[in-house]
């Protein structure tokens, strides 16, 4: 009983402090939104083009970056403003067409048309997109081109003849599948994977901030009062632990609750998805109190508890997915919980797996719960004995 | 020594002995930009995605033959590798393997499809684990039906022209490649003309001007504390001005910011370990100035309007991690014309972000002007509102 009372008066503090409510309640959603808008529309990215050569070529390539879907497209009217939208992110790409564009076509000449992109969002897949509508224009322009030198036949009469029938060659059909299954799911939300990821962001950043709380709990003299009840010292350090980890689990199912409502997010096998929640609730309890119990200085210890649970996030595939990891970086991912948890996530949600498939993983996260809570309580019963 | 300035250096060996602006000045900031700098090195280099794709021809045709060289070609230029399979087993295992992302599979009939207009298919199995490079993987193969298409339309358009039937007599019979109508323009990417940081410097600078604010706060929170401990009263008590002992902690918070920040622009810039670049010493010696001018004028009025140290320790890392976060400290969140982009010039972060892409490519120290005038009004307006409150403060 004396546990659990530690463990709801740890909540609770929690819960009182106004700024917890912020960091533990609002921020996460808040990201997920803000991730899920910029990365699976919603938020259109915007494409500015610069053009001053008035000829028909020119203008049906403008006109066809205009009737893309999904993006916002933006004239310019010098090469040097467009540029610096790019650079200062008003557009995250920029198309500029040369000045002779349809001279140049009409002599058969290679028409090359720049194209600029932010390094940071979408620069790849706005290519391919500026990049299919251009071709959409300048695939009559080259056939034409072909004809005419072929025939001798007037560029701008075999221009006619090609723009007439340019849409009737499929050229290939490209069909992508997964393996073992029909088509790709295109079904995985623009949120799913992206909400497991912050969820375990958070629920260990939250666990590391609570290194502080347990620090002050010392500080204030509240351990040593505890002592001097008939409080054991096992009854104090296996309260905390279980305080540190209800508060990771609070936000965590705050989180897959609030997500699953909101924004439909996919979680997968809830049964599975539970446990994975709980194993990870228990690593980052066990490496709150761990660091809370090393250090004696609680501005030190979320210094320490910010950089850790930001950097280890990193590394196990938080922000960047794992799949984009080289062969050693995934190798330095799977020291990190995180990506033991994130590996499961993806069992759940893409394979449809339930708890049997992730008992690996599951297993694992386990070990790190149980190290990280024995080291955590052995140094914690140190800490409190020593003063 | 002027009583704001002997204040001051009393903190600062208070700080210092404490280590605590140590770790979020230096320890913090540069360990993080280390890390991002490994995970995120990838995606600015499109070689170390670790693409890795199959390709089982079934077809052996001329044109199956040509799409296996277009691969090569992107292979050679080390964005992917590539390995043949000879049937649809091997290369699945080999993804089950781990082995590959995903891989091709082009049926027999297919060159013959294309010769006849009959829209053949190029299938992309991909690993359900890795749907990004799967992605990557079809997009290549759209491309190569683009130059199909540009291929088809021009031999269609020349038998149009000469009324001719198309026939492989006819193909033959043509005295240009038809596949050069692919070839008509090229999409040139050449966004290096653009003053842009590179990633590394990108995250140092992110990962300085973030944790900056936190460091600083050490300073100015310095005020509530000796409000707190009864100290305050006893400096009052002094003959002592009240601007001495607020200018006492804002010189300590400056003093701590540009500490930092220098150490962190120095040791970032270490050649071998994260070689950032960040461009014009004197541009951003300025912007540091600045932007450490910014950070005191914000803390101050946080701590100005919070009642304990405690409450604007919380405060101020909310408001911290809230005006990062939009000032695209973690990623970009500039859109064009929206709402979102307008805020975020509302945050010295973007200012401070934008003044160093301004010095990028070698511009002169002064591209840093507008920026750092822009942290200055950031710093002029926050910094007197905040003075005014916490003389106020101090009067009562």
């Amino acid at each position: 009983m004396r546990v659990l009372a530690i463990g709801a008066s740890n909540i609770r503090r929690m819960l009182r402090e106004r700024s917890n409510i912020f960091f533990v309640f609002i921020f996460p959603i808040g990201i997920i939104l803000l991730i899920g808008a910029q990365f699976g529309g919603g938020l259109d990215p915007a494409v500015g083009h610069f053009a001053v050569d008035d000829g028909q070529i020119a203008r049906n390539v403008v006109s066809e970056i205009e009737a893309i879907d999904g993006i916002d497209v933006f004239p310019y009217e010098t090469e040097d403003d467009l540029l610096s939208a790019v650079e200062l992110g008003d557009v995250q790409a920029g198309v500029f067409l040369p000045a002779d564009m349809d001279q140049r076509a009409r002599q058969g000449e290679v028409v090359s048309i720049g194209f600029v992109s932010r390094p940071d969002g979408f620069g790849p897949q706005l290519q391919s997109i500026v990049g299919s509508a251009v071709a959409d224009v300048m695939k009559p322009v080259g056939a034409a081109q072909f004809t005419s030198a072929e025939t001798e036949i007037p560029f701008e009469q075999a221009l006619a003849v090609a723009s007439g029938i340019a849409d009737n060659n499929n050229g290939i059909e490209v069909e992508v599948s997964a393996l073992g299954e029909a088509l790709f799911p295109d079904t995985l939300g623009q949120f799913d994977m992206g909400a497991a990821q912050q969820l375990v962001l958070f629920v260990f950043l939250t666990a590391l901030a609570g290194s502080a709380a347990l620090i002050l709990t010392r500080q204030l003299g509240i351990s040593q009062r505890m002592l001097s009840t008939p409080t054991s010292i096992g009854t104090i350090v296996v309260g905390e632990s279980v305080g540190r980890f209800g508060v990771a689990m609070v936000q965590g199912l705050y989180i897959m609750v609030l997500t699953f409502f909101i924004f439909r997010v996919n979680w997968g096998d809830p049964v599975g998805a539970l446990l994975i929640l709980v194993t990870f609730s228990a690593v980052g309890a066990g490496a709150g109190i761990l660091l809370g119990a090393t250090f004696k200085n609680d501005q030190q210890a979320s210094g320490i508890g910010v950089m850790l649970s930001i950097g280890l996030a990193a590394l196990g595939g938080s922000m960047l997915p794992l799949e984009l990891f080289g062969p050693t970086m995934q190798k330095v991912a799977h020291l990190t919980p995180h990506a033991w948890a994130l590996d499961a996530f993806a069992e759940l949600v893409r394979r449809d797996g339930t708890t049997v498939d992730i008992l690996l993983e599951l297993g694992v996260l386990s070990l790190y719960a149980v190290v990280l809570l024995v080291l955590a309580g052995w140094r914690l019963r140190v800490a409190i004995t020593r003063h | 020594m002027s009583a704001a300035a002997q204040i001051a250096v009393k903190d600062l060996k208070l700080r210092v002995r404490d280590r605590s602006a140590f770790i979020f000045g230096i320890v913090a900031p540069l360990v993080l930009a280390f890390v991002f700098n490994l995970v995120f090195g990838s995606v600015f280099d499109a070689t170390g995605l670790g693409l890795e794709y199959g390709m089982v021809d079934l077809d052996r045709s001329e044109i199956s033959q040509r799409f296996g060289a277009v691969l090569e070609e992107v292979e050679a230029d080390g964005v992917l590798t590539i390995e043949n399979y000879a049937n649809e087993a091997s290369a699945e295992r080999a993804i089950e393997d781990d082995e590959i992302d995903a891989y091709y599979l082009i049926e027999d009939g297919f060159g013959e499809g294309v010769v006849t207009f009959a829209a053949p298919t190029i299938r992309v199995v991909g690993d359900i684990d890795a749907p990004t490079s799967t992605q990557i993987a079809a997009s290549i193969a759209q491309q190569f039906s683009i130059g199909v298409e540009a291929t088809q339309l021009a031999i269609t358009t020349t038998a149009i022209a000469t009324s001719s039937q198309i026939t492989p007599q006819f193909v033959n019979s043509l005295s240009g490649d038809p596949s050069s109508a692919a070839f008509s323009y090229q999409l040139e990417d050449v966004s290096a003309a653009t003053k842009q940081l590179d990633g590394t410097t990108y995250f140092s600078a992110a990962m300085a001007i973030f944790f900056l604010f936190f460091t600083v706060q050490f300073g100015v929170l310095g005020l509530l504390e000796e409000e707190r401990d009864g100290t305050l009263a006893r400096l009052r008590a002094a003959p002592i001005g009240r601007l001495s002992v607020v200018g006492g902690k804002a010189i300590l918070a400056f003093l701590l910011g540009v500490i930092s920040m220098t150490t962190l622009v120095v040791a970032t810039s270490v050649p071998f370990l994260l070689n950032a670049d960040w461009g014009a010493p004197l541009g951003v010696a300025l912007l540091v100035v600045a932007g450490v001018l910014s950070a005191v004028g914000i803390m101050g009025l946080v701590a100005s309007a919070a009642k304990t140290p405690e409450g604007a320790g919380n405060l101020g890392a909310i408001i911290a991690v809230v005006l990062g976060m939009l000032g695209g400290v973690f990623f970009p969140l500039g859109q064009g014309d929206d709402l979102l982009s307008k805020l975020t010039l509302l945050t010295p972060h973007a200012w401070f972000m934008r003044g160093l892409a301004d010095l990028a490519d070698a511009a002169p120290w002064t591209a840093a002007l507008p920026a750092t005038g822009a942290l200055l009004v950031f710093a002029g307006v926050t910094g007197s509102i905040g003075l005014v409150l916490l003389r106020r403060r101090l009067e009562r």
